[in-house]
């Protein structure tokens, strides 16, 4: 049987696939779990998980679309280059908006 | 009744001395011989895994040899002398490390080094009452490691055993290994100044009885007999490596493993890692 071993190296982490053991049962695969991926590893904790239990979705499945089929680029972040002339661009804007802050301020006042 | 603690390295008597390196050999040369027998096994092993979890208690076992063999460098001895140009009749190991393995045959694999690692087990616990302080300083680092080893033979020992077969060969390397793991309690020369100095204050003889219950109930549960507490004394094979008496096999692994240090004219031994004291 194969099972499918996720180690955490700290608390706070995640638990992260980091390979698997063939092993004719439970007892036997968490002891090989621990030989092969926390003896001599950082590991706070480790999931050993028989290989069959785990649900998957593959992309290749039918009806099955992942990341999009559409053009959503420009939702991610990373698409933005935000250099040095951004900055100044957003700076020019922000005196704009802050000028015709006071401008307002000023017309109110004369009211 | 606890016995006095004895002083650092350079403070001992001739035979307070004499009796720690009697000990310091043993422990040092069992974990030595028995961690080179299970080199064997290296890509030999019936499945990958089994393969690297045996590795694995070899260096285990090399790195308690170490932090043994580091005890005796204290009395200046040099690593040279203590294992590479040291003779074969001059190791103290008892000589069921020094079998050798029928090939293919895990079952001998692991018995041995279920009888090894309860015998280390009882050894260990035994040395939490040194009262020499170099030993009592590694003696944790040598513990947190034994468990797993135990665990790992005993769940073996389970599934081999789960049909006849596999309870038929157990049984076979029980009834061959039994009389060589009894040689693991066979005195050194030193045995009564080691118990009477509290070094070990256990008694060796203490251990097999303790060694001989909880190895005879393990087995007797899986189906797999041992021989009567009577007949032990009787039974213990005739060369026990305690007194520098071993078998054939053991000249042979020596062989074998001085033969790059002599073959290259070696005249020291290369240090790969710091020594234990600096980490």
């Amino acid at each position: 049987m194969i099972f499918e071993v996720f180690r955490q190296e700290q608390r706070k982490d995640y638990h992260v696939h980091v390979g698997n053991v063939h092993a004719p049962d439970r007892e036997m695969a968490r002891m090989y779990a621990q030989v092969m991926h926390a003896r001599r590893k950082p590991a706070h904790s480790l999931w050993v998980v028989p290989k069959e239990e785990i649900a998957e979705v593959d992309s290749d499945d039918e009806g099955v679309s992942m990341g999009g089929l559409t053009q959503k680029e420009y939702r991610w972040a990373t698409n933005y280059n935000t250099d040095e002339t951004f900055a100044e661009e957003i700076e020019a804007s922000q005196r704009e908006q802050e000028e015709a802050e006071r401008g307002r301020e000023e017309a109110e006042a004369n009211d | 009744m606890a016995s006095a603690r004895l002083g650092a390295p350079g403070d001992l008597s001739e035979r307070e001395r004499e009796a720690v390196e009697a000990l310091l050999y043993q422990l040092a040369d069992d974990e030595f011989v028995v961690a080179d027998r299970y080199t064997d096994w290296q890509c030999q092993g019936p499945t990958l895994e089994a393969d690297i979890a045996i590795a694995n208690i070899a260096q285990d076992e090399l790195g308690h040899a170490r932090l043994w063999y580091d005890l005796l460098q204290d009395f200046g001895y040099e690593e040279t002398e203590l294992i590479w140009e040291r003779e074969a009749e001059e190791f103290r190991h008892a000589t069921l490390c020094e079998q050798s393995f029928e090939s293919g045959d895990w079952a001998d694999a692991v018995v041995r080094s279920y009888f090894y690692d309860v015998a280390e087990f009882l050894q260990v616990e035994a040395l939490a009452e040194t009262s020499y302080p170099r030993i009592a300083d590694r003696i944790e680092k040598v513990n947190g490691e034994e468990h797993y080893h135990r665990e790992h033979a005993q769940n073996w020992l389970e599934r081999l055993c789960e049909d006849a077969e596999g309870t038929r060969r157990v049984q076979a390397a029980v009834d061959d290994l039994y009389p060589y793991a009894l040689t693991l309690f066979e005195p050194t020369a030193k045995e009564d100044d080691i118990v009477e100095l509290g070094i070990r204050p256990t008694p060796l003889a203490q251990l097999r009885e303790e060694w001989y219950d909880l190895t005879g109930a393990f087995l007797d549960g899986l189906g797999v007999s041992v021989p009567d507490r009577e007949a032990l004394d009787d039974l213990v094979a005739e060369e026990t490596g305690r007194d520098g008496s071993h078998t054939d096999d053991w000249q042979r692994q020596y062989n074998e493993l001085t033969y790059t240090y002599r073959m290259l004219d070696r005249t020291e031994a290369r240090r790969l890692m710091a020594d234990p004291d600096e980490v």
